[in-house]
């Protein structure tokens, strides 16, 4: 049991035989991964992401992407950063299939996301674990309620969702506030039961839609680290933001994304182009 | 299966509670329908009943017999009529029969104390199976060489055909009230449970983000739209049951020379028609309220 258990800042991880595997894949120890918290992609293996010359037009008119070209491997860990109105939103909702690309291909694990039926988005969506801004948690229900939502729409038993939500109240170190509404917790704490809903069916993917915008700078430093070790877990996660401060620190993928267009693809980047820094284009 | 099943039903039956000035606005929409429903029912069957008793008696034809005929012709010609399918049964009244007939109804009380001798016909009385065949037996009765030629047959012709043809209108303005009501019982559910999805779009749109299937979504709301519309079938067949008698007494009472009459036996197929019209109304209005949400 000992080689199962690791010590991170929150206490005890627990780790899936898969998590186990990845990290042997990638030859990630424990302890390198609680003190850095950092999976190495494989940028050589097959993306489990890829953007093939995106356009997104909107029926408006408005050209949100322009020709966008974009490969993720599986653990990699982006940020998505650029002015409001860039194309962010758009590449996120694309990703979820919320929107359907107006040219070009977007795969994720081998999918089509453009050419999926209708009937399939549901099982696609099961794969991903979604992180919003403003949470949506569902006031009426409680935080055990909320997270477990997100079993009970796989249809998953009832003792099966009691242990896994457990289990991801104790990930986000919120453990004892299963009985408690949305409205009495804080913003980041309401932040933790998203991401414990987002993690809970063990997706493989994590997309984060500005999940700080509405934290202060201390808790949204906390929920980064969770974001981190979900990431040290095995999960590819893909991050729209726009906090400068975080990106800086933590010194990971950064795409620039301006006027529609990726203007920026730096394998361990800042918010701001780095002047000093020779620009190493991903591919 | 089941697990979901459960899960939406649950679901249901709090949403129900939850938003229940909704609820009981739809349950209260669709109860007053189902009353007029139902009511235009009962009043179909009542119509359909007082038509069976008219029926009985119109489809009676008596073909006077002259009184030079052969007995052996009369007789040869009930044989036939007998024979024929469209005839249930014939039955021969001799002059004297008739005149006792006649004698006996107290409606002709003082011009039977008038009369002398017997000028009354022998007759063959008919009864018809169908009513729209009584014309033709009269055409067929016309044709016989024993019939007396100042006054051959009796039968209340016009009044039959007259009553074929309004309960067929009748029946017609019947099937095309229903229809509306059930346009109208659908529309209102349909904008009801717009309203409880309205409440519950956010709820609608997280199961979509975590994977939720569109049938998953749906189910809560179809169910809670047949729970509305069991609740109000109740709630109007109750209704009904309990008006039903003592309506039946008083038009009885007040217009008494229609054939109508309580009938218990109608209350279960009415219950049966109106859970299954509340079930289905209720259902459908929530399948189309809810589409537009659910679609991804």
């Amino acid at each position: 049991m000992a080689l199962r258990e690791g010590v991170g800042p929150f206490g005890a991880l627990r780790y899936t035989a898969r998590d186990l595997a990845t990290r042997a894949r990638r030859r990630v120890t424990t302890q390198q991964e609680t003190q850095l918290m950092v999976l190495t992609p494989d940028f050589a293996t097959r993306p489990v992401i890829s953007f093939q010359h995106v356009h997104k037009t909107y029926p408006t008119g408005t050209e949100a992407l322009r020709d966008v070209n974009l490969e993720v491997p599986e653990g990699d860990f982006l940020f998505l950063v650029g002015p409001s109105g860039a194309g962010k939103s758009t590449l996120v909702r694309l990703l979820i299939r919320e929107e359907k690309p107006t040219r070009g291909k977007i795969f994720v694990d081998g999918i089509e996301l453009g050419r999926m039926k209708r009937r399939k988005l549901p099982y696609y969506r099961r794969k991903v674990g979604l992180v919003f801004q403003d949470f949506k948690l569902l006031p009426n229900l409680t935080v055990f309620e909320n997270i477990a939502f997100a079993m009970r729409v796989l249809g998953e038993p009832d003792h099966k969702v009691q242990a896994r939500v457990a289990e991801a109240l104790d990930t986000v170190s919120l453990s004892g506030k299963e009985n408690s509404y949305p409205s009495s917790l804080s913003g980041g704490e309401q932040q933790r039961v998203a991401i414990a809903r987002a993690l809970v069916h063990a997706p493989r993917f994590i997309i984060a839609d500005e999940p700080t915008g509405n934290l202060d700078p201390a808790t949204a430093w906390e929920i980064m680290q969770l974001f981190l070790r979900i990431n040290a877990r095995g999960a590819t996660v893909v991050m729209a933001t726009h906090n400068r401060e975080i990106v800086d620190l933590l010194r990971r993928r950064v795409i620039a994304i301006d006027a529609g267009q990726i203007a920026r693809d730096d394998r361990s980047g800042r918010y701001h182009e780095d002047v000093a820094k020779p620009q190493v284009r991903a591919q | 299966m089941l697990r979901n099943l459960k899960f939406a039903l649950n679901s249901a039956w709090q949403s129900f509670w939850r938003n229940l000035a909704v609820s009981l606005a739809a349950v209260l929409s669709i109860t007053l329908i189902l009353i007029l429903a139902g009511t235009n029912l009962i009043i179909g069957h009542a119509f359909s009943q007082v038509l069976d008793g008219f029926r009985q008696k119109v489809s009676e034809i008596s073909i006077n017999v002259s009184d030079d005929t052969p007995l052996q012709t009369v007789y040869d010609f009930q044989q036939q009529l007998a024979a024929d399918p469209r005839v249930t049964s014939v039955k021969f009244v001799t002059k004297d029969e008739a005149l006792t007939q006649f004698k006996s109804d107290p409606q002709n009380g003082i011009l039977a104390q008038q009369i002398e001798g017997n000028p009354l016909d022998a007759k063959l009385e008919v009864h018809v199976a169908n009513l729209s065949d009584v014309s033709a037996v009269d055409a067929l009765a016309r044709k016989w060489s024993g019939i007396d030629p100042t006054d051959p047959t009796n039968y209340q012709g016009d009044f039959v055909n007259r009553m074929l043809q309004l309960s067929q209108w009748l029946g017609l303005a019947g099937v095309a009230l229903l229809l509306i009501l059930m346009v109208v019982s659908v529309v209102i559910v349909m904008n009801t449970i717009r309203t409880a999805v309205y409440h519950r779009r956010k709820e609608i749109e997280v199961m979509k983000l975590v994977g939720a299937t569109e049938w998953f979504v749906r189910g809560p709301f179809v169910i809670e739209g047949i729970m509305t519309g069991l609740i109000a079938a109740s709630v109007a067949l109750s209704l009904l049951v309990i008006a039903y008698q003592p309506a039946v007494d008083r038009f009885k009472s007040d217009v008494g020379f229609i054939p109508l009459s309580y009938d218990p036996a109608f209350i279960s197929s009415l219950a049966v028609d109106l859970l299954l019209a509340g079930a289905l109304l209720g259902a459908l209005g929530s399948y189309i309220g809810v589409r537009r949400y659910v679609r991804i």
